[in-house]
C-alpha cells in the first residue's frame, strides 16, 4: 500500500472539539452574546412576558422558515410563501365565516396549502426550471386568487373558539406562560428536526442537494424529493397563514407581504447553504428568534424601525460573512 | 523550402511534485501544411497543445513564432501572435450571432461606440473564405456542429491565425461534415495558413495531413511525412516497442451461467452495441479511444440515459428507464466522475455508503448504517478517521473505496465500474483490482470500461474493444498481446474471436 494516510484525522484534544463546536453551531453563540447585549440594555428584556411575546410574534415567520429549510437544503428556493401564507389564512377565515366547523376549515386550508407547495414543485422538478422563477409566478398568482376570494375585503366574525388556537396561554416553567402559537412554533421545528435527521426522506433531502446526480445515481427518487420538500414548505406556509388569522380575529388579504423574505434571511442566517446540502432546522430556529431579539430591543429602546431595518441587513450580511470565512478556513470555498 | 511558421525546441511542463507530463517535445510547422498531431490516451497532447495556445505555462523549452521568440502568459497573447486553437467542446457562446462571436473579445469599434457595420463585413468577408452557407447574423446555438466548427474557423481568421490548432474536429462530425471541414481547411492551407490537427484516427490523417508528428508517454518521437509513411510505422511509434510486460493475473476460466445479454442496444448519441454477454464470476474489460461509447453503455445499462434495448438479465427481459429500475434488478454503477456523480463530498462517509441501501425505509437507523457501511470499509481496507468524517477529507483512493462500498453494502450482483481507477495512485490501484478479483470470485459479474489497456490487460477475463459507439472485437488477453488490441482501437478493424 503506498496510499497515504492523509485522509485519518488526528486525535483531537477537547479544546480543539469545543472550538469545532463552536464554529458549526456559532449561531447560537451570536444569538446568546445579542440576548446578553439585549438584557444589559434593557431590564424589560429578560421579564416573562418579553419572552413570552417573542415566541408570539416569532411563530408565523418562524413557521415558514421552517418549510423554507427543507427547500433550501434541496437547493431551492420558494418565494411563494407569503402569498401562500396570506392565502391560507384568508381561506381558512371565509370557511369559518361561512359557518364551517373549525376541524375541516383547518384541514382544506393546510390540503390547499399543501397543493400550493406540490404544484411549484411539480413544474420546478419535471419541467426542469429554475423554482426562483416558478415560486415568484406563484407569489404573484397566489396573491391574486386571495385577493379574488373576497374581492380584496377582509373577513371577520370568526368564532373565538378560533382565536384560542393561537392565544391559549400554557405554563412552560413556574412564573413563564407563553401562547400556544409559540408552543405549535416550537413543536414544529422539533417535528421538523425529527423528520430531517432521524427518516429516509431527510437524508435524500441532504443528499439531494448535496449532490443530485450522485443521489439520482445512487437510486434515490429525486423528483419525488423535489416535490415532497415544496409540499411541506406549503404545508408550514398553510399552517403559519392559520396561526396568524387566528391571532389577528381576521382574515387580511394584504397580510404577510415581504414574509418570503424574513424566511430566506432566517434560513441563511442559520447557516442553511443556498447551494443545498448542507444546515438544518436548529439553526433556522436560532436565527429566527435572533432577527426577533433585535427587533424586540429596538422596540423597548425605543428606536423606530429605521433604524431597525438598518441594522438587520448588517447583522445579515456579518452573519454570512462569518460563514464565508469558516468556509474558506475548511477548505470549501 | 516552405519556411516554418511555428517551432518548438525542448518544451516541458511539469507538475509539482512528481508529475512530467510533457518531456522534452519539438515539432517545426511549415507556413501552409497540415501537420497532424498523433498519440495514445495519456500520451501529452492535451498538455502540449495548451502550452502552444497559453492556457500553460512550460517549465522549460522555448516557442518560436515565425523566428520570433515568444513567452505566452494567456490565451490571449497566443491569440494576438497568430496562435488560434479550436476546442473539441467549441468554445462558442450559443445565444449570441455569428458575427458576434466571430469577434468576441476585439469588437470592431468606433470612437468607443460598437462599429456594427463594420463587423458585419468583416464576418461576411470571413465567412466567405470558410465557404460557408449561413450567414453573420445566424444564432450560433441553431447551426449544425460542422457549421458550429466553420464559424470557430472563421474565428481564427478574424484575428489573421497564422496556425490554427483543431483538437480532434472529427469527434463531433459525420462524413460529408467532415468532408466540408476539410475543404475549408485545404483552401486556408493554400493562403498560407498552418494547420496542427489532432486525431486518433489514421484515415483522417491519409486524407488530410502533410506531416505527422507521434507523440508518446509525454515525448515527440517522430516526425513522418504522411505520403510513403505505411500505417504499421505510425502504430509502431504510438504504441513504442519498450513497454514493459504486464503480467496477467491467474484467473479461474468462467463457466458461470449467462447473467446479461445484449441483442442490440442503441441510442441516440450513435451508441450500437451487438450480441454482448457477460457471465457470473466474469470481469469484462472495455477499451476504446475517448468517445467510442465506453460511458454511454454503462450509463444505458444503468438506466442513466435514454435508449433503446433488447436484452435480458438472469435469463428475464431487462430494461432500466431509471437508476432506480436498475439498482433493483441488482446493478451498480461507479461512475467515471466520483466527485461530481458518485459521492456527495460535503456528508459523512456512512451516509454516502448507505445511500442506495436505505431506500425503501422509512427511518434512517444510524446506528445501524454505521454498522453496516463499517465491516465493509474494512473489507476494502478503507483509510479513515470515523464513518461520521466528510468523503471529501480522504484520498482519491479511499474515495473509490467509499463508492465501491455503496454497491456492496446494497449487494449489488453486477458491477459496472467506469473509470475506476482514475486519479488513484499504483498502490490504490492494485487494491481496486484485487477487490474487484474477490467480487468476482464471490459471484458477481463485473464490467470495467477504463482508458488504461494494461490494468484491462491485467485484471480481465474478456476484453471488448469499443470503436465509434460500437463493440466491434472480443479478446480473451490470455491469448491475445495488447498489440493486437490497441490496433484495433485505433484502426476501428471488425473482428471477432
Amino acid at each position: 500500500m503506498t496510499d497515504t494516510v492523509t485522509g485519518v484525522a488526528p486525535a483531537r484534544t477537547s479544546g480543539r472539539r469545543v472550538a469545532d463546536l463552536l464554529i458549526e453551531y456559532n449561531f447560537i453563540a451570536i444569538f446568546l452574546v445579542v440576548v446578553a447585549i439585549a438584557a444589559i440594555l434593557s431590564p424589560n428584556f429578560l421579564t416573562s412576558t418579553n419572552i413570552a411575546n417573542l415566541f408570539q410574534q416569532a411563530a408565523v415567520v418562524g413557521v415558514v422558515a421552517v418549510g423554507m429549510t427543507f427547500v433550501i437544503l434541496t437547493g431551492n428556493i420558494d418565494l411563494s410563501v407569503g402569498s401562500v401564507v396570506a392565502l391560507c389564512g384568508m381561506l381558512v377565515a371565509v370557511l369559518l365565516a361561512g359557518g364551517m366547523p373549525i376541524v375541516p376549515a383547518l384541514a382544506i386550508t393546510i390540503l390547499t396549502g399543501a397543493l400550493a407547495g406540490a404544484v411549484i414543485g411539480l413544474i420546478t422538478a419535471l419541467a426542469e426550471v429554475p423554482s426562483f422563477i416558478v415560486s415568484l409566478a406563484g407569489l404573484v398568482s397566489f396573491r391574486g386568487i386571495t385577493y379574488l376570494l373576497t374581492d380584496g375585503v377582509p373577513v371577520s366574525g370568526l368564532p373565538p373558539s378560533f382565536g384560542a388556537i393561537s392565544s391559549t396561554m400554557v405554563p412552560v416553567l413556574p412564573g413563564l406562560q407563553v401562547s400556544s402559537m409559540g408552543i405549535i412554533f416550537v413543536v414544529l421545528c422539533i417535528a421538523a428536526g425529527a423528520l430531517l435527521r432521524l427518516t429516509v426522506f431527510g437524508e435524500s433531502v441532504y443528499a439531494t442537494g448535496g449532490n443530485a446526480e450522485a443521489a439520482r445515481l445512487s437510486g434515490l427518487p429525486t423528483t419525488r424529493i423535489l416535490v415532497l420538500v415544496f409540499t411541506v414548505s406549503g404545508v408550514m406556509s398553510a399552517l403559519a397563514g392559520i396561526l396568524l388569522t387566528s391571532r389577528l380575529r381576521i382574515g387580511q388579504p394584504t397580510a404577510a407581504q415581504g414574509l418570503e423574505l424574513d424566511a430566506i434571511a432566517a434560513v441563511v442566517l442559520g447557516g442553511t447553504s443556498l447551494f443545498g446540502g448542507r444546515g438544518g432546522v436548529l439553526g433556522t430556529f436560532f436565527a429566527v428568534m435572533l432577527l426577533q431579539v433585535l427587533r424586540n430591543i429596538f422596540n423597548l429602546l425605543g428606536l423606530g424601525s429605521f433604524y431597525q431595518m438598518t441594522v438587520t441587513g448588517l447583522i445579515i450580511v456579518a452573519a454570512i460573512l462569518l460563514n464565508r470565512f469558516i468556509d474558506i478556513r475548511r477548505g470549501r470555498a | 523550402m516552405t519556411p516554418d511558421v511555428l517551432t518548438i525546441e525542448g518544451l516541458s511542463k511539469r507538475f509539482p511534485p512528481s508529475i512530467i507530463a510533457l518531456d522534452e517535445a519539438n515539432i517545426a510547422v511549415r507556413k501552409g501544411e497540415v501537420h497532424c498531431l498523433l498519440g495514445a490516451n495519456g500520451a501529452g497532447k492535451s498538455t502540449f497543445l495548451k502550452l502552444i495556445a497559453g492556457a500553460l505555462s512550460p517549465s522549460a523549452g522555448k516557442i518560436q513564432v515565425d523566428g520570433t521568440p515568444v513567452h505566452f502568459r494567456a490565451p490571449a497573447e497566443a491569440a494576438r501572435a497568430g496562435i488560434s486553437m479550436i476546442y473539441q467542446e467549441l468554445d462558442l457562446v450559443p445565444q449570441l450571432t455569428v458575427a458576434e462571436n466571430l469577434f468576441l473579445g476585439h469588437p470592431p469599434s468606433r470612437f468607443g461606440f460598437l462599429d456594427k457595420r463594420s463587423r458585419r463585413a468583416r464576418a461576411r468577408e470571413a465567412l466567405a473564405r470558410v465557404g460557408a452557407s449561413f450567414t453573420p447574423e445566424d444564432r450560433v446555438g441553431s447551426l449544425s456542429i460542422a457549421n458550429q466548427q466553420l464559424t470557430a474557423i472563421a474565428r481564427s481568421l478574424t484575428r489573421e491565425a497564422k496556425v490554427i490548432i483543431m483538437d480532434e474536429p472529427s469527434a463531433a462530425l459525420n462524413e460529408t461534415e467532415l468532408k466540408s471541414v476539410f475543404r475549408v481547411i485545404r483552401e486556408l492551407t493554400a493562403q498560407g495558413v498552418a494547420i496542427l490537427y489532432v486525431s486518433h484516427r489514421l484515415g483522417e490523417l491519409r486524407e488530410i495531413g502533410d506531416r505527422v508528428t507521434v507523440l508518446r508517454g509525454g515525448r515527440t518521437i517522430e516526425t513522418f511525412d504522411v505520403e510513403g509513411t505505411p500505417d504499421s510505422a505510425l502504430v509502431e511509434a504510438i504504441l513504442g516497442r519498450d513497454r514493459g510486460f504486464v503480467e496477467r493475473r491467474e484467473r479461474p476460466p468462467v463457466t458461470g451461467e449467462v447473467v446479461l445479454k445484449v441483442d442490440r442496444l442503441t441510442a441516440a448519441n450513435g451508441l450500437d452495441i451487438r450480441d454482448f454477454e457477460l457471465r457470473r464470476g466474469e470481469i469484462a474489460g472495455l477499451t476504446g479511444l475517448n468517445g467510442s461509447g465506453r460511458t454511454s453503455f454503462l450509463k444505458a445499462l444503468f438506466g442513466a440515459d435514454a435508449h433503446e434495448a433488447r436484452m435480458s438479465l438472469y435469463g428475464k427481459p431487462y430494461k432500466a428507464k431509471t437508476p432506480r429500475d436498475a439498482i433493483a434488478a441488482g446493478l451498480g454503477l461507479v461512475p467515471e466522475s466520483r466527485k461530481t456523480e458518485g459521492l456527495i463530498l460535503d456528508a459523512p462517509i456512512y451516509r454516502n455508503a448507505t445511500l442506495p441501501a436505505m431506500q425503501g425505509r422509512f427511518l434512517a437507523r444510524h446506528g445501524e448504517l454505521k454498522a453496516k457501511t463499517v465491516p465493509v470499509l474494512r473489507q476494502l481496507s478503507t483509510k479513515y478517521g470515523s464513518p461520521e468524517q466528510k468523503v471529501i477529507q480522504l484520498s482519491g483512493g479511499n474515495q473509490q473505496k467509499v463508492v465501491l462500498a455503496k454497491w456492496i453494502i446494497k449487494g449489488a450482483r453486477l458491477l459496472l465500474l467506469d473509470e475506476p481507477s482514475r486519479g488513484l495512485d499504483i498502490g490504490a490501484k492494485a487494491d481496486l483490482y484485487r477487490l474487484v478479483d474477490e467480487l468476482a470470485a464471490d459471484g458477481a459479474a463485473v464490467i470495467v470500461a477504463s482508458s488504461e489497456l494494461e490494468e484491462l490487460y491485467a485484471a480481465c477475463d474478456t476484453i471488448w474493444v469499443f470503436h465509434e459507439g460500437r463493440n466491434i472485437a472480443r479478446f480473451d488477453p490470455a491469448t491475445t498481446d495488447q498489440d493486437t488490441i490497441l490496433k484495433h482501437q485505433i484502426l476501428g478493424d471488425h473482428h471477432h474471436d
